[in-house]
């Protein structure tokens, strides 16, 4: 799930960015509302994170230029503006959700996650394919009532293949989907973190490679 | 804020103006009567008794233009001084009903004053009187009113403007360091790095609160105004401060360069130091890597100025007024800065409000500020200091061109 933090104070840009990378959300972060259209521009993220209050192009401006858009990407407004008004002038102009700050950390990453479900299609909260079940709010993925012991990065992959239901998936889109800006695009982290994710699966095979590096999930 | 209600019984003791005014004009009325009377009664004796006298019967006074020349004794008799009485009464009834009447005209758009005064409160404060008409001073006493509520109107925004920004700066920390601790807590595998990292923000956030918070009541106690009056130099005070401030500034790599002529000045000693290490400090913290500081302290005829001008991102020219607004930052800065708190400048107008100094600032054509306060020359400093200083500035032995310590 790729993510987009926009955030102005530095200390909770940080705070949102750890919390949300050990969830395995790929996120990008961006501290004004420039940088923040130059990273929409370049990227399709599921959720964008979007501080009101920031300097440069403000918030809501970025909120109404995606709501027009029609962005696909579903946006999260997290302000310290909380009252009743300010709810409802934000959900107004095309936020999806809002979450006034101080808030719970573990409240950010279940809202989060409820607007990525919320994508094209929507998607079950606990995904399933044949014996294999997963779960992204708890983190557990298990095959035939084993439970799967897997990284950060192999369980966004899987959860990836298993969201895009028998669609083949080329690297790039894996690349660009579950990791940040900060992969090389040349990296064979794509190959090597398959692999490793396939032996944890064992048998029988459960993703195939499809023709051109591209992957896809449950029968040839 | 509680409302003010004028308690009833002060006007159970005390008539009304209406009432007042009526009895004056009343009183005014009557007492012209009885010296009419008087006065024509001593000037023509009898002029008020002839007619009465020869008929001996029942004309009024009226009957006086109607009889024959004057040769008469001039006495009155009972009837006719009943007469006069009776006219009199009535003549003091009727001017007290049209004295109420009239004052009740004049008093009336004083009514409606109080009753919309009285209405207005805190919550309301956008409402006015509205009086118009005649330019009167009623209308005038209206427009002052008005204009006083603006004024107020405008405190109170000004006011609530400020405790929301206030605390909405206060705030920002606390929630950060919440999402910090929360996210420490849920870390399934915490480490000594991990944990130490999270301290250490945690202190620095910290260390932010009690800054922005020594910021606040530095600018509360300078709005106070000045405590006690000492003869101080600004060239001692910026030279201080420019020695404590060498470190930050080679810090973010920019050059400070001094010129410090004697500026003698009077007044409050802290305060004074805070006005100029707040200008310091906004001139270093909103500067550019590399960029460069001057600071000048003179005495010009104008008084004591200290001048700085420091290089930094483009002000546009009708932005400068507001960046001595409390929580103004430049909306092109890119993030918040750790240190800046948005604070420093309205500090600085404070207090040279206080002092009763002239500040002035302009942006500069390639970025950055101008800003000079020049305190008033008061006779105090002025004696004491004024003919020594010319002398040294003639000399010139204080200023001193301060070595690039970057």
């Amino acid at each position: 799930m790729r993510v987009l933090v926009v955030e102005d104070f530095e200390p909770m840009a940080r705070a949102i960015v750890t919390g949300l990378r050990r969830e395995g959300m790929a996120v990008d972060v961006a501290y004004d509302g420039d940088e923040a259209l130059g990273h929409l521009a370049l990227t399709r993220y599921d959720v964008v994170v979007l501080d009101r209050d920031l300097p440069g192009v403000h918030g809501d401006e970025i909120c109404r230029r995606l709501a027009a858009g029609r962005s696909p990407s579903r946006i999260l407004m997290l302000t310290a503006a909380g009252s009743l008004t300010d709810r409802v002038d934000g959900l107004g102009m095309g936020a999806d959700d809002y979450l006034a700050k101080p808030f719970d950390f573990p409240e950010l990453t279940a809202r989060i996650r409820a607007l990525a479900r919320r994508a094209a299609v929507p998607l079950p909260p606990v995904l399933a394919h044949g014996d294999i079940r997963l779960d992204p709010a708890s983190r557990v993925a298990s095959r035939a009532g084993q439970r799967l012991a897997l990284s950060a990065k192999e369980f966004a992959v899987l959860e990836y293949l298993l969201a895009c239901a028998g669609r083949v998936v080329s690297a790039e889109e894996l690349l660009e989907r579950v990791w940040d800006e900060a992969a090389d695009p040349f990296t064979t982290a794509v190959k090597q973190t398959m692999r490793r994710l396939r032996a944890k699966l064992g048998d029988p095979p459960l993703i195939c490679t499809v023709r051109e590096g591209g992957y896809q999930i449950g029968e040839p | 804020m509680p409302e003010l209600r004028h308690p009833g019984p002060a006007r159970a003791f005390r008539p009304s103006l209406r009432a007042r005014m009526t009895l004056l004009y009343g009183a005014v009325i009557c007492a012209s009567g009885v010296a009419l009377i008087g006065v024509t009664q001593l000037l023509a004796p009898g002029l008020l008794g002839h007619g009465v006298q020869k008929a001996g019967g029942p004309d009024l006074p009226g009957a006086v233009t109607a009889g024959p020349p004057t040769r008469v004794p001039p006495t009155i008799g009972p009837s006719a001084f009943w007469s006069i009485v009776v006219a009199f009464a009535i003549m003091a009834v009727l001017s007290v009903a049209a004295g109420w009447l009239v004052a009740g005209r004049f008093v009336r758009p004083l009514r409606a004053i109080i009753t919309t005064a009285r209405d207005i409160s805190a919550s309301n404060l956008h409402r006015r009187l509205g009086v118009r008409g005649r330019g009167d001073e009623i209308t005038e006493l209206g427009e002052t009113l008005d204009h006083l509520f603006g004024r107020l109107e405008a405190s109170f925004q000004a006011q609530r403007h400020f405790i929301a920004n206030a605390s909405h700066e206060l705030r920002t920390p606390l929630s950060a360091g919440r999402a910090l601790l929360q996210v420490a807590l849920a870390d399934p595998e915490p480490t000594v790095e991990t944990l130490r990292a999270t301290c250490e923000e945690l202190v620095e956030l910290g260390d932010q609160q009690e800054r922005l918070i020594a910021a606040l009541l530095a600018l509360a106690g300078s709005q106070r105004g000045i405590g006690q009056l000492e003869c101080l130099d600004l060239a001692d005070i910026t030279r201080d401060a420019l020695l404590a401030r060498q470190e930050e500034a080679e810090r973010h790599g920019i050059r400070l360069r001094a010129a410090l002529a004697a500026a003698p000045v009077t007044g409050d000693p802290s305060l004074a130091e805070s006005l100029v290490a707040n200008l310091l400090d906004n001139a270093i913290r909103h500067n550019l890597p590399g960029g460069q500081a001057e600071i000048s302290t003179a005495l010009t005829t104008a008084g004591a100025a200290i001048t700085v001008s420091n290089t930094g991102t483009l002000v546009p020219p009708d932005a400068v007024q507001d960046l001595f607004q409390p929580f103004r930052h430049l909306g092109t800065q890119r993030t918040r800065h750790g240190e800046g708190h948005g604070l420093g400048l309205a500090i600085v107008r404070a207090i040279a409000d206080a002092h009763g100094a002239s500040l002035t600032a302009h942006a500069r054509p390639g970025g950055g500020l101008d800003i000079e306060v020049t305190f008033p020359l008061t006779s105090a400093a002025q004696r004491a200091n004024a003919p020594d200083v010319t002398a040294q500035l003639t000399k010139v032995p204080y200023i001193k061109h301060a070595n690039p310590v970057a």
